[in-house]
């Protein structure tokens, strides 16, 4: 009974972790095949890496892609840590008579879709003189509610002693925040990191919208294009979609061990 | 080192008062014991004396200056907490040395600070380590260093030995007593436990529900208490309440087959008929002797040293009794005890003492 109950887990987990892994190695695949052998469903290593980075390398500003793509990723990021983490921190460390009241609008409003506020955020974004400009990609995202919730639920972990300890040091507000804080919780911050990061350097829809030129674009709205031609070259997407990939990738396995921690709890 | 004065000291949260009206004055090098239940405001009134609380009303002067307003680190305190309150990504060094490092202090002189603290609590050998590598006691001992290194005018200790085991908050209490004599610091220190009271002050401060119920030194709260509140609250076992009715005889105990004790000496007898409490604490009963009275043993506690009945007649009120001979005892045993009436405590019915 145990042996077929372990073989059903087995087999399931297997299921899974094929369906997880199989993208990636289609991609990985696809790199090295032309766009009709991938069309026809080859899934063996082909002979044309060279032929289809060069079609990618001629056909895309490599350099200008990933730099827009980097720059918006990174410094989204580190705003949205910054704004986001300051405001949960907020949140849970100053009593305040309407701060519960505050904190339950703010969530509500994470039931908004985001294409409800699309057109609201357009029309400010072009009143401002905003349009095809990194700041009009990175300030919706800054003060994120998602992460101000994460924040505030990962601040109630932190010792208001520490803060206490620290003040009669003579620590201000803001030396706390950044000496004592932000090291006690850096867990909570790598993980943070990874989901707003991958959040941003995946970015599709908000940047189609505001970002008009192809000085501007990044490397979704790239391959979105590539893919989206009369006759797509599938090889050359998929070289695009492995350099979107690395990224997230290596930022992940960076911070795995952090980011595992930070969803446990950082304050052990 | 400072002494302290509390003029009529409140804070409030709103509409609701959790401390009204505390005033006391504490001597330069005192060593001050604030105790209560839980929510009696005793960690309250210490956060407000270390500025991390807003005090709502009164003057609150540490060597003769108003501190009110003047921030925590200018306050010339220091503060020893019950989660020992560690900064977790600094090692011991560090913590040690973090509030003169803020205070702009040279580093070979927060070196030599550090390494002297150390030496006093015998932390050499940690000082690289950061806390999680620490047991309960050596982060306690890194708190107090940490304390030490700021000199402070006055050192706050908020229920420093509860996340303690017994064995280590005994060895710790030690160790705080021969930090104070040593130090000679105005000592504040916040607890519910009354054997650390007892054992540590030079004057308890008995808190409840944000007033003084009554301040001075152990042996005479312990002996001569206000009210029934402070009698009961100091003492372990805790001290026997009985009802009686005074009489022309003297008292008599109805849940004691109504027998009548002579009326212990205080200085106006309530009238004949007036219902009061009679305060008996459980060393104070003998085996045998004349006028003792039968008792029924309920449960017994052997300590080694001394043992504690409980006890009662019918259905009367359960005394505990403390007894150095009390080895033999077992439940269900019938025994004669007597007591000193001179010795007994007598309450009117609002708890406060009939001197």
């Amino acid at each position: 009974m145990i042996r077929l109950r372990s073989l059903i887990t087995y087999g399931l987990l297997c299921i899974a972790a094929f369906v997880s892994v199989f993208p990636f190695f289609w991609m990985l695949i696809g790199t090295t095949n032309t766009s009709a052998d991938i069309i026809r469903g080859k899934i063996t290593f082909g002979g044309e890496l060279a032929t289809n980075i060069a079609n990618f390398v001629a056909q895309v500003d490599v350099a200008r892609v990933l730099f827009n793509s980097a720059y918006l990723a990174i410094a989204t990021s580190v705003l949205t840590l910054l704004v986001s983490s300051l405001a949960g921190y907020g949140f849970e460390m100053f009593r305040s008579k309407f701060r519960e009241r505050i904190f339950a609008g703010l969530l509500l409003m994470l039931s908004v879709p985001f294409a409800a506020l699309m057109i609201p955020l357009f029309v400010m974004m072009a009143r401002a003189g905003l349009i095809n400009t990194y700041a009009a990609i990175m300030l919706p995202g800054i003060a994120s509610i998602f992460i101000i919730f994460y924040f505030r639920q990962s601040t109630k972990a932190f010792p208001h002693e520490l803060r206490d300890a620290a003040k009669i040091d003579g620590l201000k507000e803001w030396q706390i925040f950044l000496h004592i804080y932000l090291p006690v919780m850096r867990s909570t911050y790598a993980a943070a990191t990874i989901i707003v990061f991958m959040a941003n350097w995946n970015n599709y829809l908000w940047p189609l919208i505001v970002l008009q030129t192809n000085e501007m674009k990044t490397i979704t709205l790239v391959i979105s294009s590539l893919a989206s031609a009369y006759y797509p070259d599938f090889g050359v997407v998929m070289v695009g979609t492995v350099l979107a990939t690395l990224p997230t990738l290596i930022v992940f396995f960076l911070l795995q061990r952090l980011f595992v921690q930070g969803m446990l709890g950082s304050v052990k | 080192m400072s002494g302290l004065e509390l003029r009529d000291i409140r804070k409030s949260y709103g509409s609701h008062q959790v401390i009204r009206g505390v005033d006391l004055d504490i001597k330069a090098g005192a060593f001050v014991v604030f105790v209560g239940p839980s929510g009696c405001g005793k960690s309250t009134l210490l956060r407000m004396i270390a500025g991390l609380e807003e005090i709502s009303g009164g003057d609150l002067l540490i060597g003769g200056t108003r501190m009110n307003d003047v921030d925590a680190s200018k306050r010339g305190i220091a503060m020893v907490f019950q989660s020992y309150a560690l900064y977790p990504h600094l090692t011991v060094r560090e913590n040690m040395g973090f509030a003169l490092k803020y205070a702009g202090t040279p580093k070979a002189e927060i070196d030599k600070q550090v390494n002297d603290a150390a030496q006093v609590l015998g932390l050499g050998a940690l000082m690289d380590r950061r806390p999680k590598d620490l047991s309960g006691g050596q982060r306690q001992r890194v708190a107090i260093g940490r304390a030490i290194v700021r000199h402070p005018q006055v050192f706050l200790f908020d229920e420093p030995l509860s996340n303690l085991d017994a064995e280590l908050r005994v060895n710790m209490r030690i160790e705080i007593a021969r930090l104070h004599k040593e130090l000679g610091s105005t000592i504040i220190y916040v607890t519910h436990d009354q054997v650390e009271a007892m054992t540590l002050a030079d004057q308890i401060v008995v808190l409840r529900d944000g007033v003084i119920e009554q301040t001075g030194s152990p042996l005479t709260l312990y002996d001569d208490p206000d009210n029934q509140f402070v009698a009961g609250f100091l003492g372990s076992p805790k001290m026997n309440f009985v009802a009686a009715t005074v009489t022309a005889e003297g008292l008599q105990l109805a849940e004691f087959g109504g027998q009548v004790i002579p009326m212990p000496p205080i200085s106006s007898a309530p009238a004949v008929g007036t219902n009061v409490t009679v305060g008996l604490r459980p060393e104070l009963f003998k085996r045998g002797g004349p006028a003792a009275f039968e008792v029924t043993v309920e449960i017994v506690e052997h300590l080694g040293g001394e043992t504690y009945a409980h006890a009662r007649q019918g259905a009367g009120a359960v005394l505990t009794i403390a007894t150095d001979d009390g080895r033999s005892l077992r439940t269900g045993d019938t025994v004669t005890v007597h007591f000193d009436p001179a010795r007994a405590l007598i309450f009117d019915t609002n708890g406060d003492r009939l001197r």
